[in-house]
């Protein structure tokens, strides 16, 4: 009896044995369905930024049909905000677009939550100089970046003819044109207000021009320098009085990044302040022939008597993609960055979606926006590096972004954003 | 059965699933969150114990107070102006022959039937300065000086947040109304018309107390939605311009998720907890004194 019951668990034990390595071979085999999570900011994917991922997923999942990408999308903020959420939970997509800003990449890094690559397998994507290394930390590659960004201004041509008023140079070019454009019911200038930060961009700019030396934003984080210097605080004065002479929309602290391209899209607006990312304006289906016939980018206006140049460009490299730590599927998601790191230049140049982070050869078929914003790049004498509101700590970057908001609302004087902004600034120092 | 059911173990058994869902979903997390609040903690990474900084910097926090006073606001005017409107007109209602009652009731009910974000964008859509159909309308009829961005005017912006979360609200004060109403006898009504009361006296001293449970659902009702206001205000102006919108929710998840702050979130929401009870208390004690009185 006792023969047969052992007989009994070994023949069961190899029964089992057998089902299990059966399993594992299964689980191997190339069929089984993988879902593989990204997340980004691009809830467009029809056009643009957005469509250039598509098409690589396709190219992904086309190469490995087992796999599906899931991907979810958000406007900027929200996306922030969900990345931290997730971050909380310990949940990030396996695959996530990001920023490279040390104010937002390294607490990620700190809490290991980002997988590291190797800057080796990157570097024959033909990367601009310093592209890649901005998302090096402690020795280590965490992330691939995407664009090349400046911000700039893109006019309509038309609507300045229907005014009368010739292309700007300076802000108070802009100022005079106010009354013309306003007499026709066309809002000047639009923008993204209620995110803060083209907001803050606009400062870091305005500051710039007034200066001369983009420097002196990293010299107010680091404690060199004081926001509450006369510079500073000159630049902040001088958003009030574009405010005050009518130069934005007049929900400007409200309105969302969706508003502010519709509105200039749509042809209600003469000029709209954003980042060479908004090159794909130019094939956007969503906007009129007409529109994008009238469409240019120029260069961000100096201020009479400033030390600022208009070659003096604030200029990042800001997106970019990252593995997370937690993710079932490294070796994938590795293998996808790779292409996308292959693909992405190509490809984004190709539809005329973005300004790439890598080298792009100019073709006679680019629209005129994307052909302006090379000239722009290549007459740059000097670049700005990250924004200042990415510079310092989470903390800083939002009360940079609600102090701008309230400035531009007119609801604090210049002098009191500068000396809370200087606060936020040395309490940020002073917990490194 | 009787015996059973005085039997202890059986009690036990049928009250421990319903105490396990306090115990995981409200007490746990309330104790976590107690115990975060004492830290100082971006939600991931390193976790440092700072004791009640957290707590001495709200104290200080203007934005905290001023999201604070905000909800008082919604409150008054939800309980005095939201719900002394949907009870007239409930009352009215009560007296229209059924059929005509019926399509006013649904009429006055659909916006609190349609999603959060489009009654949110539709009104964000009419306030707006450029195209907004209610800058237009004023523009038509000559009222160009009154036209403004509603919800980015410092001045006015509090008042169209308040008014969109108010004209989707209304609908349910009336139905709470209505269906009160339509239980109070008709013999009270008659008994104090013999009696010689008006029908102000009828209303007020006849009628509202005869309600009075409804009157105090509604106003808890509207004081805890009041408090965790977040999404309208979120996808209209995210506490904007300068905070003049802030409410207490929405500062709250902007603490901890958009600034990384989340022991300082935390905070807020273990004095949010205090708030919302201390006031839910305050209301029964009002509202047993009041009808203890009666």
């Amino acid at each position: 009896m006792k023969k047969k019951i052992v007989g009994v668990v070994i023949c069961s034990l190899l029964v089992f044995t057998s089902v299990f390595a059966g399993g594992k071979t299964d689980t191997k085999k190339s069929d089984e369905k993988i879902v593989l999570k990204m997340g980004d900011n691009l809830p467009d994917r029809k056009n643009g930024y957005g469509a250039v991922i598509e098409k690589i997923n396709a190219e992904f999942t086309a190469a490995h049909p087992n796999v599906e990408i899931v991907t979810e999308s958000y406007q900027d903020q929200p996306w922030q905000e969900k990345v931290k959420i997730y971050a909380t939970a310990n949940q990030l997509p396996d695959v996530l677009k990001y920023w490279s800003f040390s104010g937002m990449m390294k607490p990620l890094i700190d809490a290991g939550l980002l997988e590291k690559m190797n800057i080796q397998d990157f570097k024959s994507y033909g990367y601009m100089a310093g592209s890649l290394e901005g998302n090096v930390y402690d020795g280590n590659l965490y992330g691939i970046p995407i664009s090349g960004d400046m911000w700039v201004i893109y006019v309509n041509k038309g609507l300045f003819d229907k005014a009368g008023v010739p292309l700007p140079k300076s802000w108070e070019d802009i100022i005079a044109s106010v009354p013309k454009f306003r007499a026709l019911g066309i809002t000047p200038l639009v923008t993204n207000g209620k995110e803060g930060w083209p907001l803050c961009e606009l400062f870091d700019n305005i500051a710039q021009r007034i200066n001369g030396d983009f420097t002196r934003v990293d010299a107010a984080i680091t404690r060199g320098a004081k926001y509450t210097d006369p510079d500073f605080v000159a630049a902040a004065d001088y958003i009030q009085k574009l405010v005050k002479a009518g130069v934005f929309q007049e929900n400007l602290s409200t309105s969302d990044y969706g508003d502010a391209r519709n509105m200039f899209g749509q042809e209600r607006a003469a000029m709209y302040m954003m980042g060479s990312w908004e090159m794909s304006l130019a094939t956007d289906p969503n906007f009129s022939e007409d529109f994008q016939n009238d469409l240019d980018v120029i260069k961000f206006p100096v201020i009479q008597g400033g030390k600022g140049s208009a070659d003096d460009v604030l200029a990042w490299f800001g997106g970019n993609y990252i593995i997370s730590s937690t993710s079932k599927h490294p070796d994938l998601a590795y293998e996808y960055v790779k292409l996308l790191g292959k693909r992405f230049g190509e490809l984004a140049w190709e539809t005329q979606a973005c300004f790439p982070a890598q080298k792009v050869t100019p073709r006679d078929s680019d629209t005129l926006v994307s052909k302006k914003l090379l000239q722009i790049a290549a007459d740059a004498k000097s670049t700005s590096g990250t924004p200042g509101l990415d510079r310092s700590d989470s903390v800083f970057k939002e009360d940079h972004q609600e102090l701008i908001r309230q400035l531009c609302a007119l609801m604090i004087t210049p002098e009191e954003f500068a000396k809370s902004l200087d606060a936020s600034a040395a309490r940020a120092a002073s917990e490194k | 059965m009787t015996s059973l059911f005085s039997n202890r173990k059986v009690i036990a058994f049928l009250v421990l699933p319903g105490l396990c869902i306090m115990l995981f979903a409200i007490a746990i997390p309330l104790v976590i969150s107690i115990g975060l609040s004492f830290t100082k903690w971006a939600g991931f990474g390193k976790i440092r114990l700072i004791g009640l900084e957290n707590y001495l910097r709200l104290f200080a926090d203007k934005t905290f107070w001023r999201s604070l006073y905000n909800v008082l606001m919604l409150i008054l005017v939800t309980v005095f102006i939201q719900n002394a409107f949907a009870f007239i007109i409930a009352s009215i209602l009560t007296k229209l022959p059924e059929n005509r009652s019926r399509i006013l009731r649904t009429i006055y009910f659909i916006p609190a039937t349609l999603s959060l974000v489009v009654v949110t964008k539709l009104w964000v859509s009419i306030f707006h300065p450029e195209y907004g159909i209610l800058n237009k309308f004023l523009h038509f009829m000559g009222l160009s000086g009154a036209e403004r961005a509603w919800l980015g005017d410092p001045h006015t912006a509090l008042w169209a947040v308040i008014w969109i979360m108010i004209w989707q609200g209304f609908g349910w004060a009336l139905l709470f109304f209505y269906g009160g109403l339509v239980t109070v006898p008709k013999e009270l009504e008659e008994a104090a018309t013999v009696d010689g009361a008006n029908r102000w006296q009828t209303y007020t001293q006849v009628i509202l107390p005869y309600i009075m449970p409804v009157l105090q659902s509604i106003i808890i009702i509207d004081i805890i939605s009041s408090l965790k206001q977040m999404e309208m205000v979120y996808l209209s102006t995210e506490g904007g311009p300068g905070n003049t919108t802030q409410f207490i929710a929405l500062y709250l998840y902007q603490r901890a998720f958009k600034y990384a702050e989340y022991g300082y979130g935390n905070a807020i929401s273990v004095l949010f907890v205090i708030i919302a009870v201390a006031m839910t208390l305050l209301i029964q004690r009002l509202f047993r004194k009041s009808v203890e009185q009666i």
